[in-house]
């Protein structure tokens, strides 16, 4: 039923049918499982697919380390709610990428073998709880500006779960947004930690939304195939316009010497970002990616019996 | 041994009740009744639900109408159809049909019929439901096959999602403040 | 309510410790989160801790409201600026999280005291405490539902699962002896009609457990005569084992920074 495969004996032309779906695209229509598209459609799919998946799982390990730490009560149920959504989100994207054919085995035998990439922002380390405040005001809003976008993805499984996502990302972002808010007026101490804050999170979020336009060798296929609909700098330019007025506002600063308002614009000029650490990041030399990697694959392995267990159970029971 | 791959079961969901049960995705688990309740910690973290099935994916006869067109130009063998479906009995049992009226969107239930097998049952349905214009795409399963929800597991199952308003951005109040601390300024 | 101080005090401390036992389970499941044998688990028990640190949130809201405490306020007190020294919860539920199936047996054991007591609890002649234990007892249904599957299939599973299941029973049992030794001045609590007996919650206990643990394959044989050395085992909710000052450090580290302010 799913992951239907391109009929090996196709009569019809291969280029009337691309020709086809990209008219399909250019008309709005949404492509579902089963419908012919051409492979490398499938492929950057799969691929995007996966990795939001995995960035879910993992992200949540810099979050749920605080849940223990939880200043009160509600902020320790909200973190729990936030970070069961988050398992949730991997599963819902799973569950799409399954849609092309992809298997769950081989995405997650891939991930913990650090062949798969997720968001680098999560090989980052959270070194108080102010990071958690700063993680859902920053990271998960440019989270909700991209997933936003993929929504009206032309691809029906995964525009369809990023809309159930975004629907429960603004909570995670408006409860982030609510403890900064919260420690931005509170004591010195705590106005402190917030800005030290927002000085380590800034650029790993800007970067959050990939290299420039100008080294996006991926944007232009998808952006024709509908996959896309905003380049990586202009989803990096509308969440720098919207943060940084607020955080000006909550009387805190943003790290960027080269930060300016254009008036005839209207945007916020900021500074050159540091494609160097980027890279390194990504490449998987970044302060935590070995210990996400360690903690995901202990889990695993530490697991295996209980799944055994499970598949056990459920023989016996045929 | 690669063991992450446990057995994918299609989740169907009914919001309120008379209203039809409809695909929301699949969850993965060992057994039935795991899935049942993994699909609710996926599916129902906050409201509305009021039955929740889950059916092994495998078991999920599908067409689109344009396979069926094909399929309808072509000489089958009997037998051939449901030759992909385990738990074929041969006997009259009761199976449930789903549609999509469109490419997009997701199966929705239509109704049920009795049948002996896949393929006749989704003739059955097409023929009592598919009304004036015939519908994108078909699924069908035996109701043998799912694993639902009780009305009495509503309280326990579903209910207390209500209970927690944190869960949904309302409950915080961010643009009030920040226009209160934007008002406040010089 | 016309109470003396013998018994409002004995009342404070019947309701501090079921608060107290939730807060604490609560916490020691959100350590699974992200390191669960499997995904779903991530999501299921990070549920079931949600709604446990819910519970402790309504008893000790209703804890302080019969001490004419703000229930806004108050509870984030009990629960951040006390000495480890001062928690009433059983020991069970301090122990370190062990492994899977010493975890979910932890979870099961709790559940099915929870679910029967609550039961009791709705007839309660204090109203605050029979409306909450209804609600929170259908809460309790759905966790009792999930770990009593997993007790099931980890006791019928495989043979590693199964030796590793009944290695948890072993170091539990005796602990959950604890669970239905009354707190100083139940009797008061108990004639005053705002609480139920520990002998009728071990009774009901006892006939939900142990066919349970039966069908599941684990040997109880020796266990169902609980361990008469009580110094180990048993003991006023004041006593501690050495987990529980690292656990609630851990806790209230944050908090403790900034006691006067909110976060």
């Amino acid at each position: 039923m799913y992951g239907a495969t391109v009929d090996p004996v196709e009569q019809v032309n291969e280029d009337e049918k691309l020709r086809e779906f990209e008219a399909r695209i250019g008309r709005g229509e949404k492509i579902e499982p089963g419908d012919w598209m051409p492979e490398e459609y499938r492929r950057q799919l799969i691929r995007m697919i996966s990795q939001h998946a995995h960035s879910e799982i993992v992200g949540m390990l810099p979050e749920g380390a605080w849940i223990t730490r939880a200043p009160s009560l509600r902020r320790k149920m909200i973190l729990l709610a936030k970070v069961q959504d988050e398992a949730g989100h991997g599963q819902y994207l799973y569950h799409a990428a399954e849609t092309l054919g992809a298997s769950r085995e081989e995405m997650l035998e891939a991930l913990l073998a650090g062949r798969a990439k997720y968001s680098s922002i999560f090989n980052y380390p959270t070194l108080n709880w102010t990071d958690v405040g700063v993680i859902g005001y920053l990271v998960d809003f440019a989270a909700i500006l991209n997933q936003t976008m993929l929504a009206r993805c032309s691809y029906g499984p995964y525009s369809r779960a990023m809309v159930r996502i975004c629907a429960e990302e603004n909570f995670h972002k408006k409860q982030g947004q609510d403890i900064v808010i919260q420690m931005a007026r509170g004591t010195p101490r705590q106005k402190a930690m917030v800005q030290d804050a927002i000085n380590r999170w800034w650029w790993p979020t800007l970067m959050m939304f990939g290299p420039n336009d100008s080294d996006s060798p991926n944007t232009p296929i998808l952006m024709r195939w509908g996959i896309k609909t905003r380049t990586n700098d202009q989803l990096r330019q509308a969440f720098v316009n919207q943060v940084v007025p607020e955080l000006h506002d909550l009387g805190l600063s943003v790290p960027d010497p080269d930060l300016s308002f254009d008036e005839t614009s209207g945007d916020w000029q900021f500074g050159e970002i540091d494609w160097d650490e980027f890279w390194r990041v990504v490449k998987g030399q970044g302060p935590c990616n070995k210990e996400r990697m360690e903690a995901r694959r202990s889990a695993h392995t530490d697991g295996a019996w209980v799944r055994e267990a499970l598949a056990a159970y459920a023989a016996r029971q045929r | 041994m690669n063991d992450t791959q446990l057995p994918r079961f299609q989740v169907f969901l009914q919001e309120q009740e008379g209203q039809p049960h409809q695909d929301v995705g699949s969850v993965h688990a060992s057994d039935a009744e795991m899935a049942l309740q993994n699909a609710r910690d996926v599916f129902v973290r906050r409201p509305e639900c009021t039955s929740l099935w889950v059916v092994p994916a495998e078991a999920i006869y599908s067409r689109t109408a344009e396979e069926l067109a094909k399929e309808g130009g072509e000489k089958k063998e009997a037998g051939g159809e449901g030759a992909e479906n385990p738990g074929l009995s041969g006997e009259t049992e009761i199976y449930c049909v789903f549609s999509k009226a469109k490419s997009a969107g997701t199966q929705t239930l239509v109704g049920e019929v009795q049948a002996t097998s896949p393929a006749e049952a989704l003739g059955e349905g097409i023929a009592r439901f598919a009304g004036g214009k015939a519908p994108f795409a078909w699924w069908v399963f035996p109701a043998r096959l799912i694993t639902r929800s009780q009305p009495q597991d509503i309280e326990s199952m579903f209910l207390p999602a209500l209970d927690k308003p944190f869960r949904l951005s309302t409950d915080f109040h961010t643009q009030t403040a920040m226009r209160e601390i934007r008002d406040r300024k010089p | 309510m016309d109470m003396d101080q013998a018994e409002k005090q004995a009342f404070e401390r019947y309701l501090l410790a079921m608060a107290d036992d939730e807060l604490i389970l609560g916490h020691r499941n959100s350590e699974w989160c992200g390191h669960a044998p499997l995904l779903e688990e991530d999501i299921a028990f990070a549920n079931i801790a949600l709604d446990e640190i819910g519970h402790a949130s309504t008893w000790y809201a209703i804890l302080s409201e019969f001490t004419g405490k703000d229930p806004e306020t108050h509870p984030d007190r009990l629960v951040y600026f006390r000495d480890a020294s001062d928690f009433h919860s059983a020991r069970l539920v301090e122990l370190p999280n062990g492994d899977w199936a010493f975890s979910m047996l932890r979870q099961y054991l709790f559940d099915a005291y929870e679910m029967v007591k609550l039961r009791e609890l709705e007839r309660s002649r204090y109203l605050p405490l029979a409306g909450a234990a209804a609600k929170i007892r259908k809460e309790e249904l759905y966790h009792y539902r999930h770990t009593s599957a997993w007790i099931k299939r980890l006791g019928l599973g495989t043979e590693e699962s199964h030796r590793r299941l009944q290695n948890a029973l072993a170091a539990l049992w005796p602990y959950t002896r604890q669970l239905f030794t009354p707190v100083a001045g139940e009797d008061l609590v108990v004639s005053s009609g705002f609480g139920s007996p520990s002998e009728v919650v071990e009774i009901a206990w006892r006939e939900q457990v142990v066919p349970l643990l039966e069908e599941s394959g684990l040997q109880l044989g020796h266990l169902s005569n609980l361990v008469p050395d009580v110094s180990r085992y048993d003991g006023s909710r004041d006593q501690h084992t050495p987990h529980l000052k690292v656990l609630v450090t851990e806790l209230q580290s944050v908090a403790r920074l900034e006691p006067d302010s909110s976060w």
